[in-house]
């Protein structure tokens, strides 16, 4: 079971090059049922990744670009009148899949951010009054410019909570890219990738999940990390519960991919960046370093007198 | 006046409460259009919150001030003085009401309040006026709290609580205050109100004086013996001396071209003679007792014949009267010891002799006879005292609070005519043919009897044990004290004038109350009431600054100014202290587990010798450190880890069970230790 999940991320890591920490923390945010926002610059493997992700665990996968004249209806579906048998048909938006890539959804209007947020939030969509649930899993790839380029919709903070992790690929380093120029081309090759993992056995996986153990130690050094982040003056505003949960589940799964049933304090340090960085902005004229820096620093492992 | 301060609702709840609340004892005896004013004026303020009405404009405002101070100034023909100033206070208070425009008049409103409330002890003194004060005091401060409090949908409870927990939380430097701040005798006094009449001895005897002060129920002060008090028919508590008869009105006298040494005596002063024979003279039965004087506007003090004082606030006079330097506006507590079988032979002095020998020289003409011839054939003094005695035993003499009217004549027609009368009748009549016999003799007023406490075992002496009687100079045996009153009724010596009363057939004087008073259940609360009443005077009110001084002398010797401020500041110091140590243990953290201490214990290691000093590294985090620098701890250490991390993060059930974990980890640590340091 546990050597599937080390094949599952070897094989995203032959088409993304040189980025296995990237590819562990996303397969860990799938794992732990949370949605991924990728931001980057064009061009650095973000739509690759979502492919290579929805092919090696078998997602049923769909793709939407975003662009500033777009709508809502575009994305959850619309009912269409059919003159034959005279009644509304509910036509099915790209929504309705396991796995969505929402390529570059900064550039969409702020209402139909919107309106896929709602879904991500609820898995389920609201249509001339009926509701439809959305597939399990349902996993949302969304990728994202960096809000200086021009022509985007920066996602407000409220929504990025939405969001378990948010990482970002960067550059590859000289000998990857390299390799990256000299092998085949990437997107071909994650669309060619053999399914690694059904359905079932990931439901297995997630649910697997969820029985990690977190001792009452390492609930503590995590509420520490919240309460730190509330208290020290260092953030605008302070982590959210759901964060919190947020942290402990990407935690858990983190762990998981480490093949143990428990949680130890250094899972929690590795997925902390991509969880809690795109939750708190640091008040100006702070301490220098990241936030996840910051509150690391602030926060010892085990609890001192 | 465009913008008018709106009072926050949660907060303009306890601030109508205070205002009313401070205002009311006030109230309670003022005059009537001072309690319509305040009446009106609270109604009106509540109206306005209500938005019924509007503040009232300058003019209407300017004329209510005069108005109200007019009618101060009519009603006690003064502005100045406590019940006048204390009127004109609370009408301005009332009027400041309408004139809250803007946030800092309702600050001006809250510490009026707090002064007002303040002033209420000017009238009352009392233990549950004291509980009545610090509950208002709780329902301003809540109305202070909810003025400052930024939120407006908090609930006003709240503010109640915390006013409340501000109070507990000074209660233990009020204490320390209390007993610690010095008693400083006021700079000033406040005039006294002479309107304010008391009832009380005065310094001449009137007809029909005493019988009228016998109806009231009113206490006039309070005794506690150090042992056993004596018999009620000994308790003669003595007040004044009348040596001055005009033949209508006994009073007291003052004699002119005598010097005031041969008067009075002040303890630290240097003794003149005729008290250092007194002093030498003493002899037989003495009771020590400490007495809890109410205010009387007079400076003489009430104690057993013959009292003996030591506190320069006291004197003794020549006729064993005690006096205090000052009249006694508060509660005036004094120790004496008084030794009640002396004999009083002192030589009399000329002056005394004929002061208490002097008649008006006509008047009475039947008495004087009649004292003349039983001088004759009693052939001594002591002979014609007794006989005197018997004569009002034997004749049909009533004692009686309603005594007919007497005639200009007054000693003729009581001893031929009336022969109804109360005590002052007795005692006058006794002086009169004393003098005329030629004994020296004078009247002594005071108080006899006194109730006996049985919760504190105190004794209760009212006004209505008011008392008089008489001492006569008999040759040999000095000054000695005779009660004609015992001789009639000696009912009123041996049990109360109420009972006396009773024994005569005359129960009306004390009205219909008397069913009700009189019910065990009553006379029980009564008891009960003055009980703790007595404590209240005794240990607060009555803390003045002699028993301060005793008690703070008893706990850390003598007492300089230096030692008392640095008694007062550790004593406050610890108090503080003390809360602030209550609030860190209140706050303080859970103590470590033993396995939380053993990671402090191996990161202390690792950081002293320089091998990881990083706060966010666990066990795991850690071991790199170890392993690149000192491979040789690397295996004990790794041991370690992986104990560690089963322990607390994979099987946390393990810690419960213990088994020498413990030990084993603590054994690796110093394993630890050893290959670090070489």
């Amino acid at each position: 079971m546990k050597d599937v999940l080390a094949r599952a991320a070897a094989q995203i890591s032959n088409v993304v090059l040189g980025k296995p920490d990237q590819v562990r923390l996303s397969i860990a945010c799938l794992l732990a049922n949370g949605h991924l926002l990728i931001e980057d610059l064009p061009g650095m493997g973000k739509t690759t990744l979502a492919h290579a992700l929805a092919r090696t665990f078998s997602l049923d996968f769909n793709r939407v670009q975003f662009t500033s004249d777009m709508l809502p209806a575009d994305i959850i579906g619309v009912s269409i009148f059919d003159p034959d048998t005279r009644k509304f048909t509910l036509r099915e938006g790209p929504v309705f899949c396991q796995l969505l890539l929402a390529d570059e959804i900064n550039r969409a209007t702020p209402k139909t951010q919107g309106a896929l947020l709602e879904a991500m939030e609820e898995r389920q969509v609201t249509l001339d009054g009926a509701t439809r649930a959305l597939p399990e899993p349902f996993f949302v790839v969304a990728t994202q410019n960096p809000v200086t380029q021009a022509g985007t919709f920066p996602l407000p903070e409220s929504q990025l909570d939405r969001f378990l992790m948010r990482i970002s690929l960067g550059y590859p380093a000289a000998d990857v890219e390299r390799q990256l120029l000299a092998g085949e081309d990437r997107r071909q090759a994650s669309l060619a990738l053999p399914p690694v993992i059904e359905l079932p056995a990931l439901q297995k996986l997630m649910a697997l999940v969820t029985r990690v153990r977190a001792s009452n130690d390492l609930v503590d050094y995590v509420q520490r990390i919240l309460a730190c982040s509330r208290d020290s003056g260092l953030f605008v505003a302070g982590l959210s519960p759901r964060a919190g949960l947020g942290l402990l589940r990407a935690a858990r799964a983190w762990a998981l991919l480490g093949s143990r049933d428990y949680v130890i304090p250094e899972d929690v340090q590795t997925v902390l960046g991509p969880v809690v960085e795109h939750r708190l902005s640091p008040v100006s004229g702070g301490a220098t370093g990241t936030a996840t820096q910051q509150l690391l620093e602030a926060v010892p492992v085990v609890r001192g007198s | 006046m465009a913008r008018v301060y709106q009072v926050p609702a949660h907060a303009f709840r306890w601030l109508a409460l205070g205002v009313v609340l401070a205002v009311l004892p006030h109230l309670v005896s003022a005059p009537l259009w001072l309690q319509a004013a305040a009446v009106v004026l609270v109604v009106w303020r509540l109206l306005i919150q209500r938005g019924r009405l509007r503040m009232p404009g300058i003019l209407l405002r300017t004329a209510m001030l005069f108005a109200l101070s007019g009618a101060t100034l009519w009603s006690y023909g003064t502005v100045l003085g406590p019940a006048a100033g204390v009127a004109l206070l609370v009408a301005a208070f009332c009027l400041k009401l309408l004139e809250m425009f803007r946030l800092r008049d309702a600050y001006v409103v809250v510490v009026l309040s707090y002064f007002v409330l303040a002033t209420v002890f000017l009238l009352y003194r009392n233990a549950l006026v004291t509980i009545y004060v610090l509950v208002v005091l709780c329902i301003i401060t809540a109305a202070l709290i909810g003025i400052n409090h930024p939120e407006a949908g908090v609930r006003s409870r709240t503010h109640l609580r915390v006013a409340g927990g501000l109070m507990l939380q000074a209660t233990p430097l009020m204490l320390v205050l209390f007993v610690l701040v010095p008693r400083i005798e006021p700079l000033w006094n406040l005039p006294s109100d002479k309107r304010e009449a008391r009832t009380g001895m005065s310094d001449s005897m009137s007809p029909g004086e005493i019988s009228r002060l016998a109806q009231s129920d009113e206490l006039a002060f309070r005794v506690e013996f150090d042992g056993e008090p004596p018999p009620m028919r000994e308790r003669y508590w003595r007040g004044l001396t009348y040596s001055w008869f005009n033949g209508r009105r006994w009073s007291q006298a003052t004699p002119q071209n005598i010097n005031s040494g041969e008067l009075v005596y002040r303890p630290g002063d240097r003794p003149p003679d005729w008290y250092e024979r007194l002093r030498n003279d003493r002899q037989g039965e003495q009771y020590r007792y400490r007495v809890l004087l109410e205010p009387t506007q007079q400076p003489w003090m009430y104690a057993l014949t013959v009292p003996f004082v030591d506190d320069r606030r006291h004197m003794v006079a020549r006729d064993f009267r005690l006096l205090a330097t000052s009249e006694i506006r508060d509660l005036y507590t004094y120790r004496v010891t008084s030794w009640t079988e002396m004999t009083l032979d002192q030589p009399l002095p000329a002056w005394e002799r004929r002061l208490n020998l002097s008649l008006p020289s006509e008047g009475n003409p039947q008495a004087r006879a009649m004292a003349e011839r039983w001088r004759e054939e009693a052939g001594t003094d002591t002979n014609f005292a007794n006989r005197m005695l018997m004569h009002f035993r034997n004749q049909p003499f009533y004692y009686t609070l309603e005594p007919p009217l007497l005639g200009d004549q007054r000693v003729d027609d009581f001893l031929f005519n009336t022969r109804r009368g109360f005590c002052e009748h007795y005692a006058q009549t006794m002086a009169f043919m004393l003098r005329a016999a030629g004994i020296p003799a004078r009247i002594v007023a005071g108080y006899q009897g006194g109730e006996v406490n049985t919760l504190g075992s105190h004794l209760l002496i009212r006004q209505s044990d008011a008392h008089v009687w008489v001492e006569a100079w008999l040759d040999q045996r000095g000054w000695v004290q005779m009660d004609p009153t015992a001789a009639v009724a000696p009912e009123r010596i041996e049990m109360g004038l109420r009972e006396a009363l009773e024994q005569q057939g005359e129960t009306d004087a004390f009205g219909a109350l008397d069913g009700f008073t009189n019910s065990a259940l009553m006379q029980q609360l009564g008891l009960f009431t003055d009980y703790y009443e007595f404590l209240w005077q005794k240990w607060v009110v009555g803390y003045e600054q002699e028993q301060q001084g005793q008690l703070l002398s008893g706990l850390f010797g003598e007492i300089t100014p230096v030692r008392l401020a640095i008694i007062m500041g550790v004593a406050a110091g610890s108090v503080l202290m003390l809360m602030f140590l209550l609030m860190l243990w209140g706050n303080r953290k859970p103590p470590l587990h033993w396995w939380q201490q053993e990671y402090w214990s191996m990161r202390k290691l690792l950081v002293r010798a320089g091998v990881d000093d990083n706060i966010q590294h666990g066990p795991r985090g850690m071991l790199a450190g170890v392993r690149a620098q000192s491979p040789a701890a690397a295996g004990a250490f790794e041991q370690w880890c992986q104990m560690y991390e089963t322990l607390v993060y994979a099987r946390p059930d393990l810690l419960a069970e213990g088994g020498g974990r413990r030990k084993r980890m603590r054994q690796l640590r110093r394993q630890v230790a050893r290959s670090l340091r070489r």
